[in-house]
């Protein structure tokens, strides 16, 4: 499915990814091409890697890419530092949100936002326009406005911090969104409302990854594929029937596969 | 060491007033503190050396104060020019104290100082003129904020006293700024009494120019009821030694103490704090914060003393510190003495970098290393530079601090 002819370019090109941190690696292979559009799905085992591609993607330091590529929009990204590939477009949604004491989230969203916005050759916000903008993008994830005043993250219930994301998702439109367990510790309402934010958010020039364990968001959204990771490499690629197989039949079968491959 | 010679021989002034006379007695057996002692053990040789290396300059040249008068109206004095104040006005009164007030007082306070321990005021007394010795008695209510600046001239030393008597059910705003010049040594000493019920927002804001030198030594008397809070930073000196020294006189009495230190290139700033209950019901809250980069040196000493009488007294001290390089050095020691049985006190220290994964998170929203580091700072200069009072320009502040080179 993945091979199948495009009428344009991808967004995200990943070929043969190997990567390494403290010497052990991590990833052993994994190639994946999103397509403006397109909604990917990345399911497995914890520890198999999804996370780690997630941030091998978004430049963490503390990775190496030992052997392959990332290509992003038909450019090589391997040596681009964090905030050269978030200010093209690449937004990570992250897992545990982190929360940064004595910086406020609007002064912190304000300067981002404006980063990609220098990146992209438009106006830089000042302080009373960016207020417009964050007003508008709040109601995507039903914020109150009391949560710009506070320090990024700090005291937020995690839900908060999750919607802080596509919050922050919405005011960076990034071209490629990676989002990591996106629906971990929400609840009905709360993951209801992120689907619906990124949903919003979401359009045909804009490709995500959701990284996930369970079927539950991808009733939200339904993806366009779904992968299975297990121990550093797609394993097995599919539609959005894929999910529901390995919601009866766990991942039991993955480590099977694994050892005899 | 020119100072020690000089103090040795007997050679350093003329006209020696009483004061000066006591004080150079008490060095001339003993001109230098112990450097095996706890309080000097870790100061740098070398820059205490070359801290000594000035010739004393009685008179120098205007100063020039960089922070811009406040549009509200602030009281300003700068010790060694403006210094007469005699100001009577309906809700308050700041007059200069007596030469026999003066006297009286410092002479108390000299009789119980250890030659070791009170070294930079046994210093700063020998050495500070008449001209450089202001003495402020402040009374009444709705006082306006008050600056006092203070500055050694180039390739000099200066010694400059402060004594502010706080009167009873009086409160204040008081910003003492100590300017270091460049290649110049500041010894300044300051001596606050807080009488019953009076209240202080104190804030200390030093900072030098190209290898200056700065010798800060704060003595602070509170009594029943009082409130002491003060704020302080320290940045830009070659050498500098901050020295905090509080009694609680009967007890009941609050203090608040947040205080910073910044250290960069081969630097070395330190603060020593000692904090004495003497009486039941006594008040501490002390955060202290280091921040040391290249090859710097920063310090922090602190001791909380409870004797047996000081029952219920509720302590904290905490030393926060941030290593930016892995040349720079930080030491931390709080302390704490107890006898009394019925307190509660504790203290505690850190020593970190910057946290790496906020750093990831604000660059996967497109803010450099460089700006996210400042980002990181600014969250930690902040706790301090708000307890800081009458700084209208506290936004300037922030970037000379994260400017400083």
């Amino acid at each position: 499915m993945q091979s199948q002819m495009k009428e344009s370019d991808p967004i995200l090109k990943i070929e043969n990814l190997f990567a390494s941190t403290d010497n052990l690696t991590i990833l052993k292979g994994v190639s994946l091409t999103v397509y403006p559009g397109e909604i990917h799905a990345i399911m497995g085992r914890n520890g198999c890697g999804k996370s780690t591609l997630s941030k091998i993607i978004a430049g963490h330091p503390s990775y190496n890419i030992t052997n392959g590529d990332i290509k992003f929009s038909g450019e090589n990204i391997n040596s681009l530092e964090p905030e050269e590939r978030s200010q093209s477009g690449i937004f990570l949604g992250f897992q545990y949100p982190i929360e940064i004491p004595g910086v406020s989230n609007l002064e912190f969203l304000r300067v981002s936002t404006n980063a990609r916005r220098k990146y992209l050759k438009k106006e830089e916000l000042d302080t009373f326009d960016f207020e417009e903008l964050v007003k508008e993008k709040l109601e995507l994830v039903k914020m109150d406005h009391a949560f710009l005043s506070r320090s990024v993250n700090q005291g937020f219930s995690g839900g908060e911090k999750k919607r802080n994301e596509i919050l922050q998702m919405a005011l960076l439109e990034p071209k490629i969104a990676i989002l990591d367990e996106t629906d971990s510790g929400l609840d009905i309402d709360a993951l209801r409302i992120v689907a619906s934010g990124i949903k919003k958010i979401s359009n045909a020039q804009t490709g995500i990854i959701l990284i996930t364990h369970y079927q539950r968001l991808l009733d939200e959204i339904e993806p366009d594929y779904v992968h299975v990771m297990a121990d550093g490499q797609i394993i097995k690629t599919g539609g959005s029937d894929l999910a529901l197989e390995l919601e009866k039949k766990g991942y039991e079968w993955t480590d099977n596969f694994v050892k005899e491959t | 060491m020119e100072i020690i010679e000089k103090i040795k021989t007997n050679k350093l002034t003329d006209k020696q007033t009483e004061i000066q006379k006591i004080c150079l007695h008490k060095l001339q057996s003993s001109p230098l503190p112990n450097p095996k002692s706890e309080l000097w053990r870790l100061s740098n040789k070398s820059k205490f050396s070359n801290f000594l290396n000035y010739s004393v300059n009685e008179k120098h040249p205007k100063s020039d104060i960089p922070f811009p008068e406040n549009s509200q109206n602030t009281i300003r004095l700068i010790i060694g020019e403006t210094c007469q104040i005699k100001l009577i006005k309906e809700n308050y009164s700041i007059q200069q104290l007596s030469e026999n007030e003066l006297n009286k007082y410092i002479k108390e306070q000299i009789a119980c100082f250890d030659q070791n321990e009170n070294w930079s005021d046994l210093l700063n007394l020998s050495l500070s003129s008449t001209k450089n010795f202001v003495g402020l008695k402040i009374n009444g209510s709705k006082i306006p904020p008050i600056e006092i600046f203070s500055h050694a001239s180039t390739n000099s030393f200066n010694a400059k006293t402060l004594i502010i008597f706080l009167e009873k059910n009086c409160d204040i705003e008081l910003l003492q700024v100590n300017l270091g010049k460049e290649n110049s040594s500041l010894s300044q000493s300051t001596f606050f009494l807080l009488k019953e019920n009076s209240s202080v927002n104190h804030g200390v804001v030093s900072y030098g120019e190209n290898r200056s030198n700065l010798l800060n030594s704060l003595n602070v008397i509170q009594q029943n009821n009082s409130e002491y809070n003060l704020g302080a930073l320290h940045f830009k000196f070659n050498y500098a030694r901050f020295e905090i020294s509080i009694k609680q006189s009967a007890g009941n009495a609050k203090t608040n103490i947040k205080g910073m230190q910044l250290t960069k290139k081969d630097e070395q700033i330190s603060t020593y704090t000692k904090i004495d209950f003497n009486g039941p019901n006594g008040f501490l809250d002390q955060i202290n914060k280091s921040l040391a980069d290249d090859k710097s040196h920063a310090i922090f000493e602190g001791s909380i003393i409870v004797p047996k009488i000081a029952q219920k007294t509720d302590a904290s001290q905490l030393s926060r510190n941030l290593l930016l390089s892995n040349l720079a050095q930080i030491d931390t020691k709080p302390q704490l003495e107890i006898i009394a049985d019925d307190v509660k006190c504790k203290h505690g220290a850190t020593i970190s970098q910057l946290n790496e994964e906020e750093l990831f998170y604000m660059r996967t929203r497109g803010i450099t290393l460089p700006e996210a580091s400042k980002l990181q700072l600014s969250s930690y200069f902040k706790e301090i530079i708000s307890f800081i009072p009458v700084t209208k320009d506290r936004w300037d502040l922030l970037d000379k601090l994260l400017n400083a080179n």
